[in-house]
């Protein structure tokens, strides 16, 4: 017993210092700014089948952190995550093909336009939507926050569709194609090249809506990288390499060679076996986090649960109406909006940056510690009175009492909890994509976004969970026997 | 005149509404052995687990060997050290064996070193007949050896007074008095004991003084030849008669 909890408190001291320690190094030389973005918006952002994130967006930023003298840090959270997290202040900038609009402007500065693109209509190849008028009783899917959304939103009543919101493009389209939604709406460029690379939808309308896309900071905040955003680009366009970007993306070039790489990577790509080699470093070092997030956070609630159980046993009423408030709160909490909460809230208040993975090691901590604290409560609860009652006959202190006697008991009974808690919060962490955390589950997500294997991909990623799931019983099994004896 | 014991002065009790003791004056002397007895729902079993403050008085005194034991500021750890305590249950700690069972409040209060605590706990188990189960875990003991070895745990801190809960109520008839022989060998050697139980047998062969209680106060007290051939008071005569016949 008391071996297993020094070696909890070693390991969870380690994990503190350790993301101490990860946190301070992270000072660089050059001015290093995080910036948020989408990398399911092909062409201005994508990962690349090498899974390095690509597109008129990535390049753009990375040519002027070159000309003007700074580092980026691509933090892939998806749109809704990078706007949060620009509010809060988690991250420095968003770009993130995001049309300025007067309500963002209100929240946001935006740099001068760097690209300027119209909403159209796309449909699937076999359907005979031409126009609008056609939608009339019909879903049309969007992707949250974009200005085809708003555009949908607009004319909705007019036209009597109704609107279906995704996270995702990919989850956009592919309910366009499987005939869930009779259209969607997207910015022009990106449903070009989609067309262009076999998304397999048609383009029915010409674009409207014109909107321009800029760079986003804080607004009156980080002043200094949007003057650098802005003097950049005027350089790139100035020397021809932002024409040049542009038309490596969206040109006549684009689509031959684009058409050349497509037919090799679906020489390549589209066998399970195929699928998992091309993808083998993105899905190992997804496995890697969402273990790394599995074995911290499972230390972490565990400490934390058993310590808020145990003040809940306390015979004092102040001691257990924390316990009890405490795991009332986060047991109430869907597990997503603590994330959120946490992640983008937080900041909000304190005005200091949580890193994506401590904020998720916290919310998990909270979480399942939370859960924890409850059984461990109860597991005590579960021992007969009498036993506290002869501990305390004797003379022994409660303390005492509690852990020669009382937690001994208790821990053997919460035994297959502590297992059953493990498994969930394996499985949890998957959650934590939301935040933008390259677990297994956002990696599948990105990968799927280029490659639009959706059905293949999520079967191997199920799969591997499967894995970890099954190992991490055999070990709780192994602790179990251990521990019985 | 012997120094007394356990000076109990009207001692009230009450679990929210229910009134369970009622003005109670109660007194132990030295060397004394006195069996409390009557039906249940009396508070027996709460005056004794107010002794050493299982139960916290709602008024009153209870003072033990001069400690005011009702006193918050009484440090009730240390004076529970000289008052040891059988209960019905036996509730032998499971996760612990026999000898663990008897050792571990001797040592971890640091009483006896480890060598100490072990030569005491053989003895004690030598005393109560069951030497041989000094590696045995509880769950494989009958209930007359639990209760046994509850004494024994109880003793191996060396009380100065010994409080039973009706310590043969949970057992087997056939057990009964391998337990009762263990409980007068102790009064035999001078043992402060006050002992809740329904064993009349036991109470006429080794009480100094039995203390007959109803309805949360102490109706009539005597020697044991008194109280049971001769008592006065009505409801002590009509619960012996019960108890007698069954």
């Amino acid at each position: 017993m008391k071996k297993i909890f020094v070696l909890f408190s070693c390991i969870f001291s380690f994990t503190i210092a350790g993301i101490m320690f990860s946190q301070s190094t992270v000072q660089a030389a050059e001015k290093t700014y995080t910036i948020g973005t989408d990398v399911t918006f092909p062409p201005f952002v994508y990962a690349n089948s090498n899974n390095k994130y690509v597109g008129i967006d990535m390049e753009l930023i990375r040519a002027i952190a070159k000309q003007e003298g700074f580092n980026v840090d691509i933090k892939p959270i998806g749109f809704n995550a990078a706007v949060q997290s620009l509010s809060s202040g988690q991250i420095d900038g968003v770009i993130a093909g995001m049309t300025i609009t007067d309500e963002r402007r209100q929240k946001f500065d935006f740099s001068t336009p760097y690209y300027e693109s119209g909403i159209v209509m796309a449909v699937a190849p076999k359907s005979s939507i031409q126009n609008l008028s056609a939608l009339k009783g019909k879903r049309v899917a969007v992707k949250t926050g974009t200005s085809g959304a708003d555009y949908a939103n607009s004319i909705k009543d007019r036209y009597g569709f109704k609107v279906v919101t995704f996270d995702d493009s990919d989850n956009v389209y592919n309910d366009v194609k499987n005939g869930n939604s009779a259209a969607c709406f997207d910015d022009s460029a990106v449903l070009n090249y989609g067309v262009k690379t076999g998304l397999g939808l048609k383009i029915v309308t010409k674009p409207t809506n014109t909107g321009k896309y800029g760079f986003a900071v804080q607004k009156g905040k980080n002043q200094e990288l949007l003057a650098k955003f802005n003097s950049g680009l005027q350089k790139l366009k100035k020397n021809g390499k932002y024409a040049q970007i542009i038309e490596k993306y969206t040109g006549a070039a684009a689509t031959s060679s684009k058409k050349a790489s497509n037919q090799k990577s679906e020489a390549e790509s589209h066998t399970f076996f195929g699928l998992l080699k091309q993808n083998k470093d993105a899905l190992l070092s997804g496995v890697w986090e969402t273990i790394e997030l599995t074995v911290v956070s499972i230390i972490c609630a565990t400490i934390f649960g058993v310590l808020i159980g145990l003040l809940g046993v306390l015979p004092s009423k102040f001691a257990q109406g924390a316990s009890t408030t405490i795991i009332y709160i986060f047991r109430g909490l869907p597990l997503l909006v603590l994330a959120l909460f946490i992640y983008n809230g937080i900041p909000s208040l304190t005005g200091s940056k949580i890193p994506a993975f401590v904020a998720g090691i916290i919310t998990l901590t909270l979480n399942e510690g939370a859960y924890t604290a409850a059984f461990v409560k109860g597991g005590i609860e579960a021992v007969d009175v009498g036993q506290m009652e002869a501990a305390r006959s004797l003379g022994l202190p409660f303390g005492k009492a509690m852990r020669r006697v009382i937690l001994p008991q208790g821990l053997k009974i919460m035994v297959p909890s502590f297992i059953n808690q493990f498994i969930i919060t394996l499985k949890d962490t998957s959650i934590l994509s939301i935040i933008g955390i390259l677990e297994l589950t956002q990696t599948g997500k990105i990968i799927i976004a280029r490659n639009l294997e959706g059905f293949k991909i999520w079967t191997i990623i199920a799969v591997i969970y499967l894995v970890i799931i099954t190992v991490l019983t055999l070990l709780s099994k192994w602790v179990e026997r251990r521990v019985k004896d | 005149m012997k120094p007394l014991k356990v000076d109990v002065s009207d001692l009230n009790k009450s679990f929210g509404d229910n009134h369970v003791l009622k003005g109670i004056d109660f007194k132990v002397a030295n060397n004394e052995v006195v069996v409390l007895i009557g039906p249940s729902g009396s508070g027996k079993s709460t005056l004794l687990r107010c002794l050493n403050r299982l139960e916290e008085p709602t008024s009153g005194k209870v003072v033990i060997d001069g400690n005011d034991i009702s006193d918050k500021s009484t440090d009730i750890d240390k004076a529970r050290q000289n008052i040891g305590m059988v209960f019905q249950h036996f509730n032998l700690f499971n996760n612990l064996t026999v000898g663990e069972n008897i050792e571990l409040a001797p040592t971890e209060l640091g009483k006896d070193n480890k060598e100490e605590a072990r030569a005491l706990a053989k003895k004690l188990l030598q005393t109560v007949g069951l030497e041989d189960k000094y590696e045995a875990m509880p769950q494989s003991l009958s209930g007359g050896q639990k209760q046994r070895v509850a004494i024994a745990r109880a003793l191996a801190m060396k009380p100065d007074i010994m409080l039973f809960d009706e310590p043969t109520s949970a057992l087997d008839p056939e057990m009964v008095g391998d337990v009762l022989a263990v409980m007068k060998d102790l009064a035999k050697d001078g043992m402060t004991m006050v002992v809740v139980t329904h064993e009349m047998g036991f109470a006429k062969e080794v009480a100094d003084r039995v203390v007959f209680m109803a309805d949360g106060k102490v109706m009539e007290e005597g020697s044991p030849d008194a109280i049971f051939d001769n008592p006065q008071n009505e409801r002590t005569k009509s619960f012996l008669e019960k108890v007698i016949n069954v």
